[in-house]
């Protein structure tokens, strides 16, 4: 079980980053996160469908492809309204996820859906653990993903511009970077890495538009529980949230899954505020 | 008028945001009635030592006692509600109301215990509104006035929640040396007509000057001198940690005036 | 003035009297669509003293809608009377509110907005899961009404009518007063409403439970009218969504905002539905980025915005 914990934890972690990343820096609390996530799983279908493309390989392109939308979404439609308020970057982000949702009912239906993989019930044995193989690989590529959104933050100018602009914003422009496009490349950095994740989840387990609700749920207390724009801080929320959920799926019944995260949550927020490792990740 | 009691006591406030001490052990006192100057360059600790006083920022050490109450640990509401009220250096007006509407805010929630019934309370605002000269402007959204304007509004604000004491946080920035004038003269009438204590924050010289009945001067969030007017502005300490010569001038126009 | 604000409120006394008679002119099809608009615009106005007033948009609010439609679905299997569960309901609602608000409305919007989603979520898996008490993923009866269905629909499209009414009327007064001012400072700059004297923590957990007041009742009502719920359908996240598009549409921080956004939203449903059945999830996404690029005021700040732009120039033709 703990195997299990671990290993889910590894996707969740991925999954929060780009969420946490989208909120922290721009402010943006993405309601059509889980929407991009799922889309991620469905391209990766697609491929694997038509073209018997391994999906460990598809998610570069299912990455790409959601990198596009996401800064389509940005500079089309968040950007001009930005200074409205948090109200209305809730309420266009979530009129994307009834579009997505609906184009992707249309398409596929409600139904639940698999990749199959060839080698998807082997396990290899570590000392006396059974750890399942594909389980194993997407903990690999998440950490992997990890770790280079880590390296690109703090070693790509574009990355270190990122940050300077979150660390403040009018210095930023005062020596003359494009804000904007910072801000729109971290946001696409983000759908990149919801769609990753929709990608790795696919290899592995069902997936269906009901997801989409649950997902932008588990990500908000990552994100809270890692301090928001905090890459390693969502990592450890993300794994945090994975062994709480099994934990005590296993313990207390499935049912009361959402209801755990929910409680680590609010519990997290009344003893440190701003998350387990607070503020943004430089400062 | 001689109540010479001591209203406001700092004593030793640090605050430190890891290895920097924007504040760093500050003491001094405000007597009843008193107009304090607070002075040194940007960046000397004045905005953060009043968000100290005033319970915005939590404090690294020292204590706060107004009127002999530990004060330290109380929050921002809390402290206004007691009679001790801060300006912003950056307007922060209520956005989306009119200027009458931000000054009944005040007068409604400010000092606890009195009367904040709805009809009084905008009576009271009226008043204050017509004390510093907005009376045309009252009904004025506050995204609509001009910067001296909206001073004056905070300024309305602060008073109509009847404090003792008052931080005005260099309510002259970005003034002109006219409206600076004015400024000047409306803040020493309030101060007479209603008896108030003022902590005046500043690196206009001239302003402070003038108006301030003691000086206290911070310098990388250190008290280097306290004294009247004359003593501070001789002191060697003080025109060493201000730009020499433009300040050095200062000095002669306030000493060929005093 | 005074002359004007007498005139709106004969005309709004006009209104109700007009509504009170409209049912014996209506189908039972209608006067069901009305009761559902009714119930949607004191859903929003619950929203509106949050969102609209505060700044702090409660995303899960149908939370308490759900409260209310299960504590009086089981107060009343348990054989108590209709008006004794219909305070129950509220009482519990605003007991959540309360618990659950005094950790997150310390904090700022971002947190706050969500974190009532995923509250929303996590009562529903309780709501789902507690199958003795709550009848589970199937839902649960209530007792019927031993009348005629036309006379049943014209109680409850009565009794919504008064409770839009009263709710109304409520957030009217409770805007002009002392409270109302906190609310709106709170909204205006918050740091500044905090060193004005105004325990913002108080404020606003107050206010979320007269939110939950509200809403809850509505969810009361709905229950015992439907004389069936299931929890995907009272604790439905789509119900917020409408909420937020009816003030939306209808302007936000507006007292009459929430009613005309009901009205508007409700009845292009009915007419939209049936054309838009398949995509009817991108059509409500479109016309949100609509009504948000072109009307981000609503009708009500449009409106408030054509006649303050009449009021200037007025002003100017008489001052030459």
């Amino acid at each position: 079980m703990l195997v299990n914990a671990i290993l889910l934890g590894g996707l969740y972690a991925l999954m929060g980053i780009g969420f946490s990343l989208q909120w922290g820096i721009s402010g943006i609390i993405n309601l059509s996160y889980g929407a991009m996530v799922i889309l991620g799983s469905y391209i990766s279908l697609e491929f694997f469908n038509f073209f018997h493309i391994d999906p460990f390989i598809s998610m570069i392109i299912s990455g790409a492809i959601l990198f596009i939308i996401g800064a389509i979404i940005y500079r089309g439609l968040l950007q001009p309204f930005l200074k409205g308020g948090i109200v209305f970057t809730l309420i266009l982000t979530f009129a994307v996820r009834l579009i997505v949702e609906n184009i992707i009912l249309k398409v596929w239906s409600a139904d639940y859906r698999t990749i199959r993989l060839a080698y998807a019930g082997s396990n290899f044995q570590l000392g006396d653990v059974y750890i399942p193989l594909t389980k194993f690989l997407t903990f690999i590529a998440a950490g992997i993903l990890i770790y280079l959104t880590y390296l690109f933050m703090m070693n790509t100018k574009t990355g270190k511009g990122i940050q300077a602009v979150a660390l403040d914003k009018e210095g930023a422009q005062a020596v003359g970077m494009d804000v904007e496009k910072m801000y729109m490349i971290n946001f696409a950095l983000g759908t990149a890495l919801a769609g990753l994740t929709g990608s790795l989840w696919a290899s592995i387990y069902a997936f269906s538009p009901h997801l989409l609700g649950p997902i932008v749920g588990k990500v908000f207390i990552i994100a809270i529980l890692g301090g928001l724009g905090n890459i390693w801080g969502a990592a450890a929320g993300g794994l945090l949230l994975g062994f709480a959920e099994t934990a005590g799926a296993a313990f207390l019944g499935s049912q009361w899954q959402e209801a755990i995260g929910m409680v680590i949550m609010v519990s997290v927020l009344l003893w440190r505020p701003y998350g387990l490792m607070g503020k943004k990740f430089f400062g | 008028m001689g109540e010479n009691s001591t209203i406001l006591q700092i004593k030793n406030l640090s605050k430190h945001f890891g290895a920097l001490k924007a504040v760093d052990e500050v003491s001094f006192e405000v007597k009843k009635g008193e107009i304090v100057g607070l002075i040194g360059p940007n960046g000397a600790g004045k905005t953060t030592l009043t968000n100290l006083v005033n319970g915005t920022y939590p404090k690294t050490e020292g204590k706060v006692l107004f009127k002999d109450l530990d004060i330290s640990n109380l929050k921002p509401y809390q402290i206004a509600r007691i009679g001790l009220t801060r300006t912003y250096q950056v307007v922060k007006p209520l956005t989306g109301m009119t200027v009458e509407e931000n000054v009944l805010v005040g007068s409604l929630f400010g000092r606890e215990n009195r009367d904040s019934e709805m009809k009084n309370a905008s009576k009271r605002a009226r008043e204050i509104i017509k004390l510093v000269g907005l009376e045309s402007k009252k009904d004025s959204l506050v995204s609509d006035i001009t910067l001296p304007d909206l001073k004056k509004m905070e300024f309305a604000r602060v008073l109509a929640m009847e404090p003792e004491v008052i931080f005005l946080d260099e309510v002259m920035a970005g003034l002109n040396p006219i409206e600076v004038e004015e400024a000047s003269i409306l803040v020493k009438e309030v101060r007479q007509e209603k008896d108030l204590s003022i902590v005046y924050i500043e690196h206009i010289m001239k302003a402070v000057m003038g108006i301030s009945d003691r000086i206290v001067v911070l310098h990388h969030g250190r008290k280097i001198v306290e004294g009247t007017p004359q003593e501070v502005v001789n002191d060697p300490a003080v025109v060493e940690a201000y730009l020499g010569k433009r300040y050095a001038k200062g000095i002669k126009e306030v000493n060929n005036e005093g | 003035m005074p002359n004007s604000k007498k005139a709106n409120i004969f005309l709004l006394v006009i209104a109700v009297v007009l509504f009170i008679f409209l049912p014996r002119f209506l189908s039972g099809y209608w006067v069901r669509v009305i009761t559902t608009i009714f119930m949607y615009a004191v859903i929003a106005q619950g929203m509106n003293i949050m969102s609209g007033y505060m700044g702090y948009l409660p995303f899960g609010n149908a939370m308490f809608f759900g409260i209310g439609a299960y504590v009086t679905a089981i107060g009343m299997s348990k054989g108590l009377p209709f008006l004794l569960v219909v305070p129950l309901a509220a009482i519990t609602a605003i007991l959540f509110s309360i618990l659950l608000g005094l950790p997150v409305l310390r904090l700022r919007g971002h947190y706050f907005a969500i974190a009532t989603i995923g509250m929303s979520g996590a009562i529903l898996s309780v709501v789902q899961n507690a199958t003795e008490i709550t009848g589970g993923a199937m839902g649960t009866t209530l007792p019927i009404i031993d009348k005629a269905p036309g006379v049943v629909y014209n109680y409850f499209y009565l009794a919504m009518l008064a409770l839009m009414v009263i709710t109304t009327l409520s957030l009217h007064f409770i805007i002009k007063s002392k409270f109302g001012f906190g609310i709106r400072s709170i909204k205006a700059n918050e740091d500044a409403a905090n060193s004005m004297g105004i325990n913002t923590t108080y404020h606003k957990v107050i206010a979320w439970a007269i939110s939950a007041l509200f809403t809850s009742i509505a969810g009361a009502l709905y229950a015992y009218w439907m004389s069936f719920i299931g929890p995907d359908e009272v604790f439905d996240v789509m119900i917020a969504v409408n909420t937020i598009v009816i003030m939306l549409i209808g302007g936000a921080g507006s007292i009459l905002g929430p009613i005309i956004g009901a009205f508007i939203i409700e009845l292009f449903a009915e007419v939209a539905w049936s054309a838009f059945l398949e995509y009817h999830l991108a059509v409500l996404g479109i016309i949100i980025i609509i009504i948000v690029i072109f009307v981000p005021k609503g009708v009500t700040g449009t409106i408030g915005d054509f006649v303050k732009r009449r009021k200037l120039r007025v002003g100017k033709k008489v001052s030459i």
